[in-house]
C-alpha cells in the first residue's frame, strides 16, 4: 500500500485487521503531516546552500542537495543526497545517503555517511534542514578518528594535496 | 548546548543591544497591541510533531515542552534524554503535565477543533494533489497569501521557491491523469483567505550543527503594509504567470497562448471571466438537451471569483431552463450538471461543488485568458 495514503480511502473487509490498519495509517498520517510541515517551512525560508524536496509523489523519500561549504576544499562542488524516512520518523532518523560520489573521510564508496546524529545521537527535533546543515558541516570538518574512507582520512591533513586529489576525482567521475 | 556557551554567558560585557536599549513606555490607556498568531506559533508548537501542543508535558529539569503523546513516544523509542537539550530524562516521571499551558493555548485558540480541521483540510489538499507540481502550487498559493502581510519578502520567496522542482529534474504537469482526476480534486471549502500560518521557524540549533544563521526574522514589521500591498500582490501574480508558462512550455502545443503572458489588464482581481462549453464527448449532438440548445450552448460569463462550482451549476440549470422552457419535455429537468475544467486540451477534470472559481483558476488555469469550463448534464 502506498505509504502516504489518506486514511479515508483505506478500506478493509476484516474488522480486526482494519483496526490495526487504521492505527498504522494514522501513524503514517502523522508522519506525512510532519514531513509536509517541514517541506512548507523549507520552502518558506530556504537556507543558503541546502535544498530538499520529495522525490516523487511519495513523501517518504526526498532528494536533498548540499553545496560544498565555502572556503573548504569542497567549495564549488554540489552534492545530491537521498533521504528515506521510516514510519517511525521523527522518532527514528531517516536513512541518508550521498547520491553524488563524495570523497570524504566519513563517507564510504556507496555514499553511506558516518554521522552520530543519524545514528545514536538522533533526536526527534532534528529535521531535514538540520540534517543537511549537519552534513554540510561534516564536509568541512571530518572526523578523521573513525574514518570510513581510509585514504581520504590519511590525505586530509595535507589540504593542498587533498584538494588536488578531489578535483581529479571529480573530473574523473564527470566522464 | 555546546560546551563553550556557558563560559560565554559568564562574561559581563554588555551587548550592543544592552548598551543602547531604552525603557519601554508603559501603556496606560486602552491601546491594544495585536500579536500575530504566527509569532506565537514557535512558542505554542511541539517541536516533535510541529503541531500545536496537545496535553502539554514539561520536562521537570530543563522545562522544555512537548505534546504528551510525542514525548512519551520519543522516550520509549530512543535515548532517555530531552529531545531539545539532551538533558537526562529517566522516565515519564521526569515529566509533568502543564495544564496552565494548555489553558493558555485554549485562550489563544478558543476553538482548537476548528484550527485542526482547517489544518487537516490544507494538508489533505496537498496530500491529495497527486503531483509535485500541484504540491508546489498549493504551497506557493499559501505563501502568496502570507506574503501580502510581508510585502518586502514576498518576491524573494517566490523566486526561491521556483528552484527546488527544477533542480530536481522535470516538473510534472498539473494533475496529469484525467481518469484519476476526481480523486485529486480537493474538497476544500472556500476558505482561501484564512490559510493557516505555516509553522514558525524551528528555533533549535542542535549541538553539532554550526548553523548558518537564518537570515530572516520571522516577522517583519508591517509598517509598509498598507501602502504597497495591492501593488505587490499584482507583481507577484505576473511573476507567477511567467514562471508557470516557462515550466509549461513543454507540455502544451499551441493551445496555451504564451503571447498573452503578462499582457492585458488583469480585470478586477475579484472577478473572473469564463467560457462555458458543453462537454465534447458527454454532450454529443444527439443529446436531447444539445438539440434544444443548438447555438446557445456556449456561455460567456463574468462573475465574482468567490462563486463556487455549486453556484455555477445552479446558474446553468436556471438559465437553461428559462431559455428552453418551451422546448424541453417535463422529464428533462435540468438539475444535475457535472462541471469540468480542462487544464490541457482533451483532459477533463471534474470539479467538486465547493471549490471557488478562484481556486480553480489558480490551480488549473493560470494563463491570462478566460477560464474555460465544460458542463455535462446528467439524467437523474
Amino acid at each position: 500500500m502506498a505509504q502516504n495514503i489518506n486514511p479515508h480511502y483505506a478500506s478493509s473487509s476484516n474488522p480486526a485487521k482494519q483496526n490495526e490498519d487504521t492505527i498504522k495509517l494514522k501513524d503514517n498520517h502523522a508522519v506525512s503531516k510532519r514531513l509536509q510541515k517541514e517541506l512548507m517551512e523549507l520552502m518558506r525560508c530556504a537556507d543558503k546552500g541546502i535544498s530538499a524536496f520529495p522525490e516523487s509523489e511519495n513523501l517518504f523519500k526526498w532528494i536533498g542537495t548540499i553545496n560544498g561549504p565555502l572556503e573548504t576544499v569542497y567549495a564549488g562542488h554540489k552534492y545530491k543526497l537521498s533521504l528515506e524516512f521510516p514510519n517511525s520518523y521523527p522518532y527514528a532518523p531517516p536513512v541518508v545517503k550521498f547520491l553524488t560520489p563524495c570523497f570524504h573521510p566519513n563517507v564510504d564508496t556507496c555514499g553511506l555517511i558516518c554521522l552520530d546524529i543519524l545514528k545514536d545521537k538522533w533526536t526527534a527535533l532534528y529535521d531535514v534542514r538540520t540534517i543537511l546543515l549537519s552534513i554540510q558541516s561534516l564536509l568541512a570538518e571530518p572526523n578523521t578518528q573513525s574514518p570510513l574512507n581510509q585514504q581520504a582520512s590519511y590525505l586530509w591533513p595535507n589540504q593542498p594535496a587533498y584538494k588536488k586529489y578531489l578535483d581529479e576525482f571529480y573530473s574523473k567521475h564527470r566522464d | 548546548m555546546s560546551s563553550t556557551e556557558p563560559s560565554q554567558n559568564k562574561t559581563w560585557e554588555l551587548s550592543l543591544y544592552e548598551l543602547h536599549r531604552t525603557p519601554q513606555e508603559v501603556i496606560t490607556d486602552a491601546t491594544e497591541i495585536a500579536v500575530s498568531p504566527r509569532s506565537l506559533h514557535s512558542e505554542l508548537m511541539c517541536p516533535i510533531c510541529l503541531d500545536m501542543l496537545k496535553k502539554t508535558m514539561t520536562t521537570k529539569e530543563c522545562l522544555h515542552r512537548f505534546c504528551s503523546d510525542c514525548i512519551i513516544t520519543a522516550l520509549r523509542s530512543g535515548n532517555k534524554e530531552c529531545p531539545t537539550c539532551r538533558k537526562k530524562l529517566v522516565s515519564k516521571r521526569s515529566l509533568r503535565p502543564d495544564p496552565n499551558f494548555d489553558l493558555l493555548i485554549s485562550k489563544i485558540y478558543p476553538s482548537r477543533d476548528e484550527y485542526e480541521a482547517h489544518q487537516e483540510r490544507v494538508l489533505a489538499k496537498i496530500n491529495m494533489s497527486h503531483s509535485q507540481a500541484s504540491l508546489v502550487n498549493s504551497i506557493t498559493e499559501g505563501i502568496k497569501l502570507q506574503s501580502q502581510n510581508r510585502p518586502q519578502r514576498a518576491r524573494k520567496n517566490i523566486e526561491e521557491n521556483s528552484n527546488p522542482p527544477t533542480t530536481n529534474g522535470n516538473p510534472e504537469p498539473v494533475v496529469q491523469n484525467g481518469s484519476n482526476g476526481s480523486t485529486s480534486v480537493p474538497k476544500d471549502p472556500p476558505s482561501s483567505a484564512s490559510n493557516p500560518a505555516p509553522p514558525a521557524q524551528l528555533t533549535s540549533n542542535p549541538a553539532s550543527v554550526r548553523s548558518t544563521p537564518s537570515p530572516v526574522p520571522s516577522n517583519i514589521s508591517s509598517i509598509s503594509k498598507n501602502t504597497s500591498t495591492t501593488k505587490r500582490a499584482k507583481s507577484i501574480m505576473t511573476s507567477e504567470h511567467s514562471e508557470e508558462s516557462e515550466s509549461s512550455e513543454g507540455r502544451t502545443e499551441g493551445e496555451n497562448s504564451m503571447d498573452t503572458e503578462g499582457e492585458g489588464e488583469p480585470l478586477n482581481p475579484n472577478e473572473i471571466e469564463l467560457v462555458f462549453k458543453p462537454h465534447p464527448t458527454e454532450m454529443t449532438g444527439d443529446n436531447q438537451l444539445m438539440r434544444a440548445l443548438r447555438d446557445s450552448s456556449v456561455r460567456y460569463l463574468k462573475t465574482t471569483a468567490n462563486a463556487s462550482v455549486d453556484h455555477l451549476s445552479k446558474y446553468l440549470a436556471m438559465r437553461l431552463t428559462l431559455d428552453l422552457d418551451a422546448e424541453l419535455p417535463e422529464a428533462y429537468r435540468l438539475l444535475n450538471f457535472c462541471i469540468y475544467v480542462a487544464p490541457t486540451p482533451g483532459q477533463f477534470v471534474p470539479l467538486a461543488g465547493s471549490q471557488t472559481l478562484r481556486q480553480i483558476n489558480d490551480k488549473f488555469w493560470k494563463v491570462n485568458k478566460p477560464l474555460e469550463m465544460y458542463y455535462s448534464w446528467k439524467k437523474t
